[in-house]
């Protein structure tokens, strides 16, 4: 999933200043935790009360969505909404923003959150944590499982290095030296052997950014 | 939690010189915290264990037990006057963990007129007290709802309170009363889940403290005989796909948007658990606070305390029972937890001060009436420095 974090509301208030009727939509999509219609109901209190503080009476609609990186779910579902509206606030990722602005470009779209990585929520630890990296060439099946390209503060491809310390790294000892966790991974698995294999560089022109392909 | 000096007053009291070390508030006791001297006899109470029950105080046959909330005598006199007031020869005793609207109450039961009695737990009322309401304040017709036995938020409370009625009843038959004098019916309050909202996020599946949430064709099933009402699966669904019985997302912003605001004061919501504090009967509130009960404080819902705000409530008080004590098991950390977060938020516009969390327990009967105490002052002088500006 797509982990983002709402941004100050301050500066949400302030870009949005030169308008008055504005639609949050939600994503019910992948953002964790799901910006979903509670999270927009949550955001448009929070920025009634903060505009309140600054003389500004907005006008919020609510709205929310499947998925706004469908660009035709994003159409369908928000251009029967956007009546009078002057501008609309995404609860998404960066896709769902850029998507909104392209199947409705004459209305503009602002971002509540910051996007910060694809990664798994750990429920247990109570985390969100970054696991993939779209480099375009999965290394997985040698790797044990566990992916150094993003869970390598280098990304190396043949770890660990000398900042590894009991299994952490040495850039935060609250992170796993994921070479550290490779290697005792493919320990269990009685594949260690298979890091002895000399390999072809990888690919790294897998991906020409910025990334298209037909679907 | 430590007892403060000032505050010596425990809920309940176990009198030595009138116990007749029958132990039976020992064996009763589902909390273990009576104890029992194996030389002696003698009989201890623990009140840091003590959920206030009063199992003990409905069972004790020597009345050694002294309790505060709900004792016989205040009983007594409520249904004396409540029957001249009500103008009604009916008693509806009620679980507040069970109990809906009276609306509701009176459908369960197929009466219109009745003397409305309200408590945590219907385990607390002593079997004398039944005898006393038939005569002599003289009531026709005793109506129990209490909460199915594995919903008690006491453990035992349904289902003592389901024997001492059968043996009741038999007695009153006996002495030549109506079959079926005292009528019991139990009832739970549980999340109703709306399919076609759910988007799949697998927040209640994960959260559910009784593990009664699964997701399956897509879509979150529940297990409502796993369901014990604590509401914290609906304060956290993204999509409103879930609700609770009588505390309803709508209700409650109903609830908000009515209260009356008083002009010139500060006005103050309080969401209190209603298993953190037991009111007098006859609790009464300045004009200017207002209170809210709610399941467990799990179901405090952040969107409700910014509609108070919208609402022109000047401070939102939240009242969670202590986490150690919680009736919903995890319901009082996950409610401290996302206040925590939501002060967070509302610190970025200077609205920090307006939300206070606070743990309170009904052994303590005065904590939560010393936290209210303090926080109206603390909300006075924000308004007041906010004025100034």
């Amino acid at each position: 999933m797509i982990i983002t974090t709402q941004k100050p509301l301050d500066e949400i208030l302030d870009f949005l200043s030169p308008y008055n009727s504005i639609l949050i939509a939600g994503c019910d999509g992948c953002t964790q935790p799901p910006r979903g219609l509670r999270e927009a109901r949550t955001l448009a209190q929070l920025l009634e009360l903060g505009g309140k503080l600054r003389s500004k009476n907005f006008n919020l609609r609510v709205t929310t969505l499947p998925k706004q990186c469908d660009s035709y779910l994003t159409l369908t579902t928000l251009q029967t909404q956007i009546d009078g509206i002057e501008a609309i606030l995404s609860l998404a990722c960066g896709l769902g923003v850029q998507t909104i602005t392209q199947v409705l470009p004459d209305c503009p779209a602002f971002p509540s959150q910051n996007t910060l990585f694809m990664g798994s929520e750990i429920r247990e630890d109570n985390t969100l944590e970054e696991r993939c990296a779209a480099c375009g060439d999965c290394m997985l099946a040698i790797t044990g499982g566990i992916c150094p390209i993003a869970r390598c503060a280098k990304s190396l491809l043949n770890g660990p290095c000398g900042g590894s310390q009991h299994g952490k790294c040495e850039i935060d000892p609250e992170k796993d030296c994921a070479w550290d966790l490779i290697i005792k991974r493919l320990e269990k698995l009685g594949r260690l052997s298979a890091l002895d294999e000399i390999r072809t560089p990888r690919n790294f022109g897998q991906v020409v950014r910025p990334g298209k392909i037909r679907g | 939690m430590k007892v403060l000096d000032s505050q010596p007053k425990f809920a309940v009291k176990l009198n030595d010189e009138s116990c007749s070390k029958c132990a039976i508030c020992y064996s009763a006791c589902p909390f273990e915290a009576i104890k029992r001297d194996p030389e002696t006899g003698k009989l201890l109470l623990e009140i840091e264990k003590c959920q206030v029950c009063a199992i003990c105080y409905s069972s004790c046959p020597a009345k050694a037990i002294d309790i505060i909330y709900y004792d016989i005598n205040s009983l007594t006199s409520y249904l004396e006057n409540a029957k001249e007031e009500y103008k009604s020869d009916s008693l509806v005793i009620m679980c507040k963990g069970s109990a809906p609207d009276f609306e509701d109450v009176e459908k369960l039961f197929g009466i219109s007129n009745f003397i409305p009695l309200s408590v945590p737990c219907v385990g607390r009322i002593p079997p004398e007290l039944l005898l006393k309401a038939i005569s002599p304040i003289g009531i026709k017709k005793i109506y129990i709802l209490a909460c199915d036995e594995d919903y008690c938020r006491y453990e035992r409370g349904s289902s003592i309170t389901g024997r001492r009625i059968t043996a009741l009843n038999i007695f009153l038959e006996q002495l030549g009363y109506a079959k079926e004098l005292i009528k019991l019916k139990r009832h739970s309050l549980k999340v109703k889940a709306d399919s076609n909202k759910c988007i799949s996020c697998g927040n209640c599946v994960f959260y559910c403290p009784y593990d009664a949430a699964t997701l399956e064709h897509g879509a979150a099933t529940f297990a409502l005989e796993l369901c014990r009402g604590c509401g914290l699966c609906v304060t956290l669904c993204p999509a409103f796909a879930l609700d609770l019985e009588h505390w309803e997302e709508d209700r409650i912003s109903a609830l908000i948007s009515e209260l009356p605001k008083e002009k010139g004061k500060t006005n103050i919501l309080v969401l209190r658990c209603q298993w953190s504090v037991f009111p007098k009967l006859d609790e009464e509130f300045d004009s200017n606070v207002h209170v809210i009960e709610m399941p467990c404080a799990a179901r405090v819902d952040p969107l409700h305390i910014l509609e108070a705000f919208q609402n022109g409530i000047d401070g939102v008080l939240i009242a969670a029972c202590p986490e150690e004590d919680c009736k919903s098991k995890t319901g009082s950390k996950e409610a401290r937890r996302s206040t925590t977060a939501l002060k967070k938020t509302l610190s970025q516009i200077g609205l920090e001060e307006r939300l206070h969390f606070c743990s309170v327990a009904p052994r303590y009967p005065e904590s939560f009436y010393e936290e209210l105490r303090q926080f109206k002052v603390r909300i006075e002088n924000t308004c007041l420095k906010e004025a100034r500006h």
